[in-house]
């Protein structure tokens, strides 16, 4: 809790937040929309007041409604982590200008963002799939990306193919590898 | 009939296919490291690239380099590493998701085999985080454990550091020398915890079980011998030739790079900024004990090497100090078993042997996690190789990339 | 005949539905989830971009075999390349004797450590359990060079292409481990979207060796039963088959 950087965040940013500063235990956490992330995190990074040098994590969320990006900051200037979550991206396009200009070491986490939820960090120069291999059609941390044996709860239970027994060799028709054109 | 075929391509009449055991498929050519599709994006096309004289070296998900399953396709001028490209996720397993898929105590057994050497310190900012949602007040005697226990294994990680660092340079000897330190250790851990490597010992509110008559012998047994064993282990590596020559001056980082690769650990400390989150966000008990903070200057790999040296030392100390200032009481808090913390979000983070462990947890309401976020220090050091690596020989590029010490559990979450 | 389900619902291995939900033409009917479009993967058309080679890339195709599901579906696991008891299946003679002492007493087995188990497999051949004194301390690096592969830690669906080449690259007689629960069964990860449940899936198993991970007593214990499985002879080699030995309705 550390009210110094709360009033200096709040005299700074005051009519960026898009909710009042929350303060709990040793974090602070101010809210921003998708289009502030680069100013913000800048002025975080590079004014003296600030100097939030270092980024702790980034890390997607998918709150069901809407997905946000969430960004950890650590400063020497103040004992609380700061917390900057970028709010209000859509489900279906999440787009978000990317802080790899500043940290070149976002570039993964970011990746790692895309490859589970799918928001799109633009100005990232290497934007693929990093866990999940580069032909995968899902993503896997999105609220309806299912777990197998969740299938019963989920809207389209049961429909999958690895929700259902199958003995395996007779799972599926057997498909040949595709040769070149001759 | 003798016309030059291209990479890759084999005609049908080369080898009889009238031979059962024999099946080829004519578009199956030789195994090409780049990826068979367009490159996506900026970056894939510039590694994709080939220059004059460069070509492609595919350093598999298999080989020999102990740190897991990591694939790293090279790009290299004769011997010299011109550009690299790793791929992970080889050992993704979808912790977070399972995570969000389970309850709170069985959330701590995932977390478990992310650093799967550095156990306790992956569960570590899970349940501190945890705690921090149900504003659950954890013992004292049990914090003194925690720090007692996760401290052993930063010991056991920095020795297995060691073996490692000597196994990709090509030394045999450490590495086995290492291993039974660690075995020392692990066992004295298993009279603790009960298990040798994923101890799934911490608990939302205190620890697992209380200090024992074995853990307490073995340990006595092992601290007497523990420094002079340790310095003859060192003895074998740092005053040999061959392995300070070839280490001082590798993979230079600068102070400014190594922040703009968000690197903490050790390997922001070997290149002079003194990060260590137990003293600059202090947690647990270490406000109440007394060690120091190693650093270095050049922020090569030997740094690199000799912080994590100095770290074991220090993490003596810190033992020393638990053993002697543990206080009485219980070691677990009282909490319900079926645990619905309020609505909120935590960010918990804790200085582990590799860098910083983070988990950000968001609750809401229900007794299973909404979103389990697990920050590991290996996957964003493993960026660095691609800025450390160009421009040395192979064999030094190794040598980079266990300097910087990645477990690919952690990596691939 | 269409069994069950008034919809149509996928009900069994023929129905056209049971396809992996991440194909790309999968559209289950009955899914009544709000179609939302997620973010398409960003596909950089190559037109800007050319590689110096004309067959490289294979022409622009898309993969060929990059996932699991084209591994199984292709049958490649399947294949037995030269089965090696020969013409000497019938009446194993005192030659063939030494050659199973010979193998047994010398098994060397591939460095395929994945994860977590792979630690206390190296633990096991290091000094304090020392795997050397039944001779398996060369772990080579080159399947090439190997007899057994002591799987070692979560196989994920990425890595199972790798390792069932991996395997398919071992020469004849080899054996497999499979060390630790997530290769026999999938262990603590079998509800997830991301690994194989057990490798028996996708390669024949000898030898399984469970824990979270296995002492390496336990592992010790494992090889010395493959031992025994050399040299009587027993194991998967006339009979391979790839897939869970589970029989149905279980």
């Amino acid at each position: 809790m550390d009210p110094a950087l709360k009033r200096r965040l709040a005299s700074r940013f005051g009519e960026r937040l898009t909710a009042p500063i929350h303060q709990r235990h040793d974090e602070t956490e101010i809210r921003i929309g998708a289009g502030d992330v680069p100013d913000v995190c800048r002025t975080l990074h590079d004014e003296p007041e600030f100097a939030f040098l270092t980024l702790a994590d980034l890390a997607g969320v998918d709150t069901g409604t809407t997905m946000q990006v969430v960004y950890h900051l650590w400063s020497e200037t103040s004992p609380d982590w700061l917390r900057v979550v970028a709010d209000g991206l859509s489900r279906d396009d999440p787009r978000l200008p990317s802080v790899t200009f500043l940290w070149k070491g976002a570039e993964w986490m970011e990746r790692e963002a895309y490859d589970m939820f799918g928001i799109t960090f633009e100005g990232n120069r290497d934007l693929r799939r990093i866990y999940m291999p580069p032909d995968y059609q899902s993503f896997p941390l999105r609220k309806d990306f299912f777990l197998p044996d969740d299938a019963a709860r989920s809207p389209g239970g049961g429909v999958r193919h690895m929700e259902q027994v199958h003995t395996p060799r007779a799972a599926r028709p057997a498909t040949t590898i595709r040769k070149a054109p001759a | 009939m003798t016309t030059a075929t291209p990479h890759g391509a084999r005609g049908a009449g080369e080898i009889p296919s009238d031979d059962p055991r024999v099946q080829l498929d004519e578009a199956l050519g030789v195994f090409e490291p780049v990826p068979p599709y367009p490159p996506r994006t900026e970056r894939e096309a510039e590694f994709y690239t080939l220059g004059d004289g460069e070509m492609f070296i595919n350093m598999g998900p298999q080989h020999p380099s102990t740190h897991g399953v990591l694939r790293i396709v090279l790009k290299i001028d004769g011997e010299n590493v011109v550009d690299l490209d790793p791929v992970l996720g080889y050992l993704h397993r979808g912790v977070e998701k399972l995570c969000e898929n389970a309850d709170y105590h069985h959330s701590i057994a995932y977390l478990d085999p992310l650093e799967y050497i550095s156990s306790l310190f992956c569960e570590w900012p899970g349940v501190m985080a945890f705690e921090k949602l149900l504003d659950v007040e954890v013992p004292r005697r049990a914090e003194y454990l925690r720090v007692l226990s996760s401290e052993l294994n930063r010991i056991l990680s920095h020795s297995l550091f060691m073996g490692w660092m000597a196994l990709d340079l090509g030394g045999l000897t450490p590495i086995l020398w290492s291993f039974i330190e660690r075995d020392e250790i692990a066992e004295m851990l298993a009279a603790l915890t009960g298990q040798r490597l994923l101890f799934n010992y911490f608990r939302i509110g205190g620890v697992n079980g209380d200090l024992n008559h074995e853990f307490l012998s073995r340990l006595g047994d092992w601290m007497s011998r523990a420094t002079t064993q340790i310095e003859n282990n060192l003895g074998l590596l740092n005053e040999n030739e061959i392995f300070v020559r070839r280490m001082r001056g590798l993979g230079t980082m600068d102070q400014a790079t190594a922040l703009r690769m968000c690197m903490t650990g050790p390997n922001i400390r070997a290149t002079g900024i003194p990060l260590d989150f137990r003293r600059a966000h202090p947690y647990s008990v270490f406000p109440e004990l007394d060690f120091d903070i190693p650093t270095r200057d050049e922020g090569d790999c030997l740094a690199r090497y000799l912080v994590r040296i100095d770290e074991i030392k220090q993490s003596l100390r810190i033992i020393d100090q638990c053993l002697h200032q543990m206080p009485d009481g219980p070691i677990m808090a009282k909490l319900p078993r079926l645990l619905r913390p309020r609505p909120g979000r935590a960010y918990a983070a804790v200085e582990g042997p590799r860098g910083q462990y983070a988990a950000y947890v968001i609750s809401d309401g229900t007794d299973q996690p909404f979103r389990m976020r697990i920050h590991d220090p290996s996957f964003i050091h493993l960026q660095a190789v691609g800025t450390l690596m160009p421009g040395h020989l192979i064999a030094d590029a190794m040598a980079v990339m266990a300097s910087l010490d990645p477990i690919m559990g952690g990596v691939d979450k | 005949m269409k069994k069950g389900g008034g919809a149509g619902l996928g009900t069994g291995p023929d129905d056209a539905t049971a396809i992996a939900s991440d194909a790309p033409g999968n559209k289950p009917s009955a899914l009544t989830i709000r179609q939302t479009a997620v973010a398409a993967p960003i596909v950089v058309t190559n037109t800007l971009w050319q590689s110096t080679d004309p067959n490289a890339y294979q022409g622009n195709l898309e993969p060929e075999v990059t996932h699991l599901r084209e591994v199984e579906a292709s049958g490649i696991a399947r294949r037995d390349d030269a089965r090696w008891s020969g013409a000497l299946e019938v009446i194993p003679t005192k030659a063939d004797y030494v050659l199973d002492l010979i193998r047994a007493n010398s098994l060397w087995p591939l460095l395929s450590g994945l994860a977590c188990c792979a630690m206390e497999m190296m633990s096991s051949a290091t000094s304090r359990n020392d795997m050397d004194r039944w001779g398996m301390f060369p772990f080579r690096a080159s399947p090439r060079q190997a007899d057994v592969l002591i799987v070692a830690g979560t196989l994920t669906t990425k890595m199972a292409g790798p390792l069932v080449r991996l395997w398919e690259q071992m020469p004849e007689p080899k054996w497999c481990v499979a060390m630790g629960d997530c290769t026999c069964s999938g262990g603590r990860y079998k509800r997830s979207y991301a690994t194989v449940e057990g490798i028996d899936r996708v390669m024949p198993v000898d030898v399984y060796v469970p824990g979270c991970p296995p002492r390496p007593e336990g592992l010790i214990y494992g090889m010395m039963k493959l031992q025994q499985i050399v040299k009587d002879r027993r194991g998967h080699w006339p009979d391979r088959a790839v897939g869970p030995t589970v029989p149905e309705n279980v």
